[in-house]
């Protein structure tokens, strides 16, 4: 084991291998700092190089990529506050918070040497991967996958916040988005209303962007002037060293959540993100800074992400079933070259195994010590006007999304999530259980469904079930506990009614009539819903009656209570309405006419109109960025939009 | 014999349109659609076949090798039915997952595909197995299982469907648990022992089920089935010691398997195995063209590197084209209204399927 090992580093330390390692680095570290592309753009757009390099600079080459592109995305993630990648949202919100107090360069230490030790667990999970890994995998059945996706959903709860009402509803929310599509269980399709685009459901990346990324944009866009305020230091790190170090032993729990989110196929890093920013809250004792720039949370879902990504390697390399996405093109570049992945490619290449191990690890401590140099340069676009950045953004996650499906329906569902990201966002429903519930909805779903078909009930016996169970029942055991414990020492507590002061007080800056606006379309829409379920085989219905009963009682209510706290304040968030509408008149106009004239428009308005940027300096610029959009692209997809009135490109 | 008329008419084609095609493809390029994801083994087997039609097609085009995934292969088919070029620079790269939705006549196709031209087929063959724990050794054992027979799919009316029909005319008890999200998964949970009969496609059977095989986890039984006169009775050469599902009837059964149940597997099970890999053409290409895929095909299949690196991969299947196979195709493509009455009741009444 040891001489294979050390004969893989070997080979790996071939001038050209690490060449092709560093070269794919770079390539990662672009595409997981472009909101929307991530590890899956990233190794297609390498996949054809690949061809020209002997097999084992091939694959260094994609495992540079894949590996650090969760470090490099917590710099969009922090500094614009639009997730580098679905995985990274928790870290959108705790570090972009930060980096408006001016703590960028702490969020930013902590986050990179958070992925370096996630990647570095991942890659000594590979390491051991026959041994431990392997038969770990093989003792995670359909009833023990229903479990984590439970245990995820348990500590998806700490994340619901202050207003127990809205929390609830924008989880199930969530629940109802993941549900559209093909139900696991019958053949039914759910709320599709016969759109072909939504007979695969919504996709991710682009509920990550709408939800997160578009809302930002409109904010930032509408405030005007920088990021921050403050000219941001990033030039001390000792802050955030010592962070890390406070922190140590969150970030290796969260790491090894990472790796077991990892081992569970197709459950991909976004889910274990979410479960490690959980437990972070979950473990913290003063829980009041998170949302408002909580380090932890950032410690904590770093390490996960990319533990995730590395060890999504293991059932890959092991069974030949791709952990994530990007893993799944890794396992088609591997057949390209002829390796089989399986029991035998284990015995068979012991060198290529390792080598991807040396390859990961390597990557997870280059890519991290990149982004420490690089990030001193990219602080200095937080201070420029927003609106200069907004538009190569805005133009970035079109791209981002497009590479769902390439139709125009992935730029509509964009901006359509983007609205409703930006109404919650207003109406005070806070947006991260309702991204949870949309990335648990479909595996509980699906393992509930096998679980229950494969083995009855007699599944709720399994040890491993009662195992991961206790993860749930001991901490709920103990805090009812403690609660009853409190209850009988301290005096009734009488701040009932001024901690319910302080939640009003905390939903004050939430607009009342968005709110309103809010409640009102979530009971339509789980009304209609409501009804259309009626219409699914028995076995569809319970994973949307989850969602949509509570959802549909929750909204009502908050529309009674919108109406009681109803203020006419509409307006206020008048400047950032049109910012929205235009948005959504540009998306119609590219669907109409095609990408190019829409674009220019948007480019001139942004440039001229929200940037003031002198004219002829707005037309250099906007033509590189212009000509780069059309470049991405096309390197990335072969075509752009057409208009579907006219034509025209 | 087949084949040498096979090779015959492929020399007499080029003679013939020698002069005429020596350049046709030169300085163009020709776009393949793959409507499934990346990672996909569609898009793997494109990947895969790219270099040697680049080698062998005359004018040596570049190929791209495109994916347009969603709505379960719809969305990309839809999109090659509005945008395929007329003269072969397009083409359609797909399997049974397109191919079962036009049968059916599904929600959303809006994809002619029995209009559509048959440039080349690669098979994609399947093994059925089951697990040691069910005390079956071979094929005719089936019903005499010691456990229920469970078996891991993903929906009944895209690829699992061959499958499903299978144990319809073999008159099996067979419980489906559908809700997979592909076969991986599924033979993860075969080597967990929750389930315990599968059919995996060959390249999957080669590299992984073979180990498992060899370890005693697993007992090979029968294979889909190649084409033959017609009939989907051959042995399929990716497993040649197995039998396929038609001569495992004729042991349990003592005759020919016929009637609606074997006219329903036969075509689906066709498309989805025989012709399992089909590059299709817009409808308005002309023959020409098909002709030269047809002596480019006849080239690859005689390339000793391909015959080495498929050897790997799937047993050393070879390329189907001509006009045979576009025959074969056809036919599994335009069942009888009889065939797809029986699949649409077998469907909703056993499976849930709405159309």
């Amino acid at each position: 084991m040891i001489d294979n090992a050390i004969l893989a580093l070997e080979a790996l330390m071939d001038p050209i291998r690490l060449l092709a390692l560093l070269g794919g680095m770079a390539v990662g570290m672009v595409f997981g700092m472009l909101p929307g592309l991530g590890g899956v753009a990233a190794v297609s757009i390498l996949l054809p190089f690949i061809y020209y390099l002997d097999d084992y600079s091939g694959l260094a080459m994609l495992l540079g990529a894949v590996s650090v592109v969760y470090t490099s995305d917590t710099i969009t993630s922090v500094l614009l506050g639009a997730p580098g990648s679905p995985a990274s949202a928790p870290t959108a919100i705790e570090g972009h918070a930060l980096a408006k107090q001016g703590q960028a360069a702490r969020a930013l230490c902590v986050g990179f040497l958070a992925s370096m030790v996630g990647g570095l667990v991942g890659a000594i999970t590979l390491f051991f991967a026959i041994p431990i890994a392997g038969p770990i995998v093989l003792l995670l059945s359909t009833p023990e996958l229903f479990m984590f996706a439970l245990v995820g959903l348990f500590f998806a709860a700490s994340m619901i916040g202050k207003d127990l009402a809205k929390g609830l509803a924008a989880a199930c929310l969530g629940l109802f988005l993941g549900v559209v599509g093909p139900a696991s269980a019958a053949a039914d399709f759910r709320f599709t209303f016969n759109q072909v685009y939504l007979l695969d459901g919504f996709s991710l990346t682009i509920v990550a962007l709408g939800l997160f990324g578009v809302a930002e944009v409109i904010s930032m866009l509408a405030a005007g002037g920088g990021i921050t305020q403050k000219r941001m230091t990033v030039g001390s790190w000792n802050e955030g060293l010592r962070d890390f170090w406070d922190n140590k032993w969150l970030i290796l729990r969260s790491s090894i959540i990472g790796v077991f989110g990892g081992f569970v196929p197709a459950v991909g890093a976004s889910a274990s993100t979410w479960v490690a920013y959980g437990h972070a809250i979950r473990s913290t004792k003063d829980k009041s800074r998170f949302g408002k720039g909580e380090i932890k949370g950032i410690a904590a879902s770093e390490g996960a992400n990319n533990a995730t990504v590395i060890s999504d390697l293991v059932p890959t390399l092991l069974f030949s079933v791709p952990g994530g996405p990007a893993a799944a093109i890794f396992l088609g570049a591997l057949f390209s070259f002829g390796y089989y992945p399986g029991p035998r490619m284990i015995t068979e290449n012991p060198d290529l195994m390792y080598l991807i191990v040396w390859s990961v690890a390597l990557t997870s401590i280059l890519g991290a010590a990149a982004c420490f140099v690089i990030t001193p340069w990219l602080a200095r676009l937080t201070s420029i006007p927003f609106a200069i950045i907004a538009a190569p953004l805005v133009l970035v996650m079109i791209i981002g999304a497009y590479q769902n499906t390439s139709t125009m329906g992935d730029i509509f569902m964009l901006f359509g999530l983007g609205a409703l990201g930006w109404t919650m966002k207003q109406g005070g429903w806070p947006r991260a259980p309702a991204l949870v519930g949309f990335v648990l909805s479909g595996p509980m779903e699906q393992y509930f469904w096998l679980t229950n078909q494969i083995h009855g009930w007699s599944w709720l016996a399994r040890p491993g079930v009662l195992i991961i169970g206790s993860i749930i029942v001991i901490p709920v055991l103990v805090s009812a506990f403690k609660w009853i414990r409190a209850r009988k020492t301290a005096v009734p507590a009488t701040s009932n009614s001024a901690a319910e002061k302080e939640s009003a007080a905390d939903t004050d800056d939430s607009n009342r009539s968005i709110a309103l606006a809010i409640a009102i379309i979530a009971s339509v829409v789980f009304v209609y819903a409501a009804w259309e379920m009626l219409s699914f085989n028995p076995s569809s219905r319970l994973m949307p009656a989850l969602a949509i009963v509570p959802g549909m009682a929750l909204s009502f209510w908050l529309v009674l209570r919108g109406i009681r706290e109803y203020r006419s304040d509409f307006m206020r968030d008048g400047s950032e309405l049109i910012i929205l509408a235009v948005l959504i008149v540009y998306s119609i106009a590219v669907w109409a006419i095609g990408l190019s004239i829409p674009t220019v428009a948007l480019l001139v308005w942004m440039l001229l109109v929200r940037a003031k940027m002198r004219w002829w300096t707005a037309a250099i610029y906007g033509a590189v960025v212009f000509a780069i959009t059309l470049l991405l692209f096309n390197v990335l997809r072969g075509d752009a939009p057409v208009g579907t009135i006219i034509s025209l490109f | 014999m087949r084949k040498f008329v096979t090779a015959l008419l492929a020399t007499a084609a080029t003679v013939a349109t020698a002069q005429a095609q020596t350049d046709y493809f030169a300085g163009k390029s020709i776009d393949v659609i793959v409507p499934f994801g990346q990672g996909g083994a569609t898009f793997v087997s494109a990947k895969f076949l790219e270099p040697y039609f680049e080698k062998h097609l005359p004018g040596n085009p570049k190929i791209n090798v495109i994916d347009r995934p969603g709505g379960g292969s719809i969305l990309g088919a839809n999109w090659f039915e509005k945008n395929a070029k007329p003269d072969g620079t397009t083409i359609l790269f797909t399997t049974s997952s397109t191919a079962n939705p036009f049968v059916l006549g599904q929600q959303g196709v809006e994809y002619r595909l029995s209009d559509y031209r048959v440039a080349y087929s690669h098979p994609f063959g399947a093994v059925a197995y089951v697990s040691p724990s069910t005390g079956i050794e071979k094929a005719e054992d089936i019903k005499n299982s010691d456990t229920p027979l469970l078996y891991g799919g993903i929906a009944a009316a895209a690829s699992d469907l061959p499958a499903l029909l299978s144990f319809e005319v073999l008159g099996l008890d067979v419980r489906s648990v559908l809700g997979f999200s592909g076969r991986g998964p599924v033979r993860l949970a075969f080597e967990q022992g929750e389930m315990n009969i599968d059919y995996q496609f060959s390249p999957v059977y080669l590299t992984q089920v073979i180990p498992s095989v060899e370890s005693g986890t697993a007992v090979p039984l029968w294979t889909g089935g190649a084409i033959e006169d017609g009939v989907l009775k051959g042995r399929d050469p990716i497993a040649p010691e197995l039998p396929s599902v038609y001569e495992v009837y004729e042991t349990l059964n003592g005759k020919a398997p016929s009637g609606i149940e074997w006219d329903a597997y036969q075509g689906i099970a066709s498309v989805t195995y025989a012709y399992g890999l089909t590059g299709y053409m817009h409808p308005d290409v002309p023959q020409e063209v098909l002709d030269i895929f047809e002596k480019a095909v006849a080239d690859i299949n005689a390339d000793p590197e391909f015959q080495a690196q498929s050897k790997k991969v799937t047993n050393g299947a070879k390329l189907n084209a001509g006009a045979d196979t576009e025959k074969s195709v056809k036919a599994a493509l335009s069942p009888s209204e009889e065939v797809k009455t029986y699949l649409r009741d077998l469907l909703s009444e056993k499976y849930g399927v709405k159309f």
